[in-house]
């Protein structure tokens, strides 16, 4: 009974003692990070890898911790403080090796927070500061994907010639041969402003097209007969406010449609061109 | 031999004891300078959950204060009020964050819309510093306007003297706006609704919506002129006439039902502009007075 007294009391110190020496050890933490991780709770896998980050021991750990908590933003698709996370890391003082894998992650989290821009000049940066690292492919894809989204054609295609090079591909046919094409907004609302139903037409709406022909129709074949006919209230009231109105809005309206057009046909031509590349 | 050991377990009992607490304190301790981390780094809601993971029970009174004035600023600073207010109001007066706990949890309680118990801990809260009086003055005058209640507020506003930076300026606003909301002319729904009977549109511009006004006096001037050339030129029984006299008298109803509504809601408008701007400058002096 004595003996089981003691062995109690002496257990509890120890283990209070260690406690209170050892509070965040950080393979204990990490692995407890990467089993959440791969249960994904992502929340909490990212509080876990923040108090490895915290005790802040080891270069490589931190490493690790950092690269498991840019892992949880971009799987609950917090790209944006993803990028700022990174940034942060990007300063403290890692070896080159690791620097350039996290400058890495940074770039595909600008790509996928639509940071276009910067995802460019965060390429731009790795390849200046890790020269002697060759491009992955994915990079290469992320830099062809930007410039697609800033709708810099020329660039995109050079990129993906000097890819499908690299890649041993057919250079001979890209989808830069059939580039998208997009109309004119001020040419729709010229359109719209001589023609009834013009500028609608031009962007692709016939259905619009006829409806504005008709109801402006309808209002100048209304305010012209009820003119003829004596009912000159009803011929300005109804027949002028008819066809101006909806004059004015065809122009507005054969402008949005072009814009709409235009939008459309770029992220259908940028997803292709996607899937093109994610698949080869 | 029987003394000795004896001792002996007493001493060890009481080195268990000591060693236990102190681990305790010393993993309270990191988790709070944890949670301070996260929150540096603009991860709220993270040191949020570790916060609120941490058993109060269990923790001293000390201890406690700093976890409950944590969580509550946290929350705060993510205007989870809800949070904010309960945990704020938690923390002892033996603490040092006790005044700004209390300034900012009854500030949040008012918010809320929880103004009557805002009003009645605040005027009991002890404060012995003149400048933390004053504020207290301010807050409580800023919630009597609140309630409406221009008596308190004229009680309150007795004690503001203007003299600190902190506070001079909301204080010279807190009586612009008790001034503008005791002489804001009260207008009738009925008036309104006779106005516009009279001239379409003037019920309107009577509640203060002008722009309404006219948009709705153009049309009913149209759709009257359209209905008399109807009935001049074609008669009473005329297709046209009929047309247009029933989208005349629809829209003519229309005008009188909607000015009659928007007095209520310019009055609504009022309320919440005035609301709002009292709340703004109830908070300005806190951030003020404890940052």
């Amino acid at each position: 009974m004595t003996t089981r007294f003691y062995l109690t009391c002496t257990f509890l110190c120890a283990t209070c003692l260690s406690k209170a020496q050892n509070l965040s050890p950080e393979d204990g933490l990490l692995r407890q990070a990467d089993s959440l991780l791969s249960q994904s709770e992502f929340f909490e896998a990212s509080i876990a890898y923040e108090r490895v980050l915290f005790g802040n021991r080891d270069v490589y750990d931190n490493y690790r911790a950092a690269i498991g908590k840019t892992q949880c933003l971009k799987q609950q698709k917090r790209f944006g403080p993803a990028v700022t996370f990174l940034n942060e890391q990007l300063s403290a003082p890692y070896p080159d090796s690791l620097l350039y894998r996290l400058g890495y992650e940074r770039v595909l989290c600008q790509y996928l927070a639509g940071q276009f821009e910067n995802a460019l000049s965060g390429l731009e940066q790795l390849q200046y500061l890790h020269p002697q690292q060759p491009t992955p492919r994915l990079l290469s894809v992320v830099r062809i994907l930007s410039l697609n989204e800033l709708q810099r054609w020329p660039e995109a295609a050079a990129a993906y010639r000097a890819l499908a090079v690299q890649q041993g591909l057919d250079t001979t046919r890209t989808p830069y041969d059939r580039l998208p094409k997009l109309k004119s907004e001020k040419k729709a609302q010229t359109l719209s402003t001589f023609i009834p139903g013009g500028g609608q037409f031009y962007a692709g709406k016939p259905g619009e097209a006829l409806l504005s022909i008709l109801v402006q129709g309808a209002g100048l074949y209304f305010g012209i007969t009820s003119f003829l006919q004596g009912y000159y209230i009803s011929a300005w009231g109804i027949g002028a406010g008819l066809f101006g109105s909806f004059h004015m809005g065809g122009v507005r309206r054969a402008e949005t449609l072009v814009k709409q057009h235009n939008r459309r046909t770029t992220e259908e031509f940028n997803r292709w061109v996607r899937a093109v590349l994610l698949n080869e | 031999m029987k003394m000795f050991c004896y001792a002996v377990r007493a001493g060890l009992l009481v080195l268990s004891s000591i060693t236990s607490l102190l681990g305790q304190q010393t993993q309270f301790s990191h988790e709070l300078r944890f949670a301070q981390y996260l929150s540096d780094k603009e991860a709220i809601e993270e040191a949020l959950h570790v916060l609120t993971r941490l058993p109060a029970a269990s923790l001293s009174l000390p201890q406690r204060d700093s976890l409950y004035y944590a969580i509550g600023w946290n929350a705060y600073r993510i205007k989870r009020l809800d949070l904010a207010a309960p945990t704020l109001l938690r923390v002892s007066d033996a603490s040092g964050f006790y005044p700004k706990s209390q300034f900012f949890g009854h500030y949040s309680q008012a918010f809320l819309g929880q103004t009557d118990s805002a009003y009645a801990a605040l005027v009991r809260l002890p404060l012995t510093d003149t400048l933390h009086n004053e504020l207290r003055h301010l807050q409580l005058a800023g919630i009597s306007l609140l309630r409406r209640d221009f008596g308190r507020f004229a009680q309150h506003q007795r004690a503001f003297s203007y003299g600190s930076y902190a506070l001079e300026k909301e204080e010279r606003r807190m009586l612009d706006y008790a001034r503008t909301m005791q002489n804001v002319k009260r207008k009738s729904p009925f008036l309104a609704g006779l106005y516009s009977a009279a001239v379409p549109g003037l019920g309107k511009w009577y509640a203060g919506k002008k722009r309404q006004g006219i948009a709705a006096f153009l049309p009913i001037l149209s759709l009257g002129l359209l209905t008399y050339e109807g009935w001049r030129k074609d008669g009473v029984r005329s297709a046209r006439f009929i047309g247009f006299g029933t989208l005349f008298t629809v829209f003519y109803v229309g005008n009188i039902w909607g000015s009659a509504l928007s007095v209520k809601i310019k009055r609504d408008e009022f309320r919440q502009e005035y609301d709002n701007k009292i709340l703004f400058d109830m908070h300005i002096p806190l951030r003020n007075v404890f940052e």
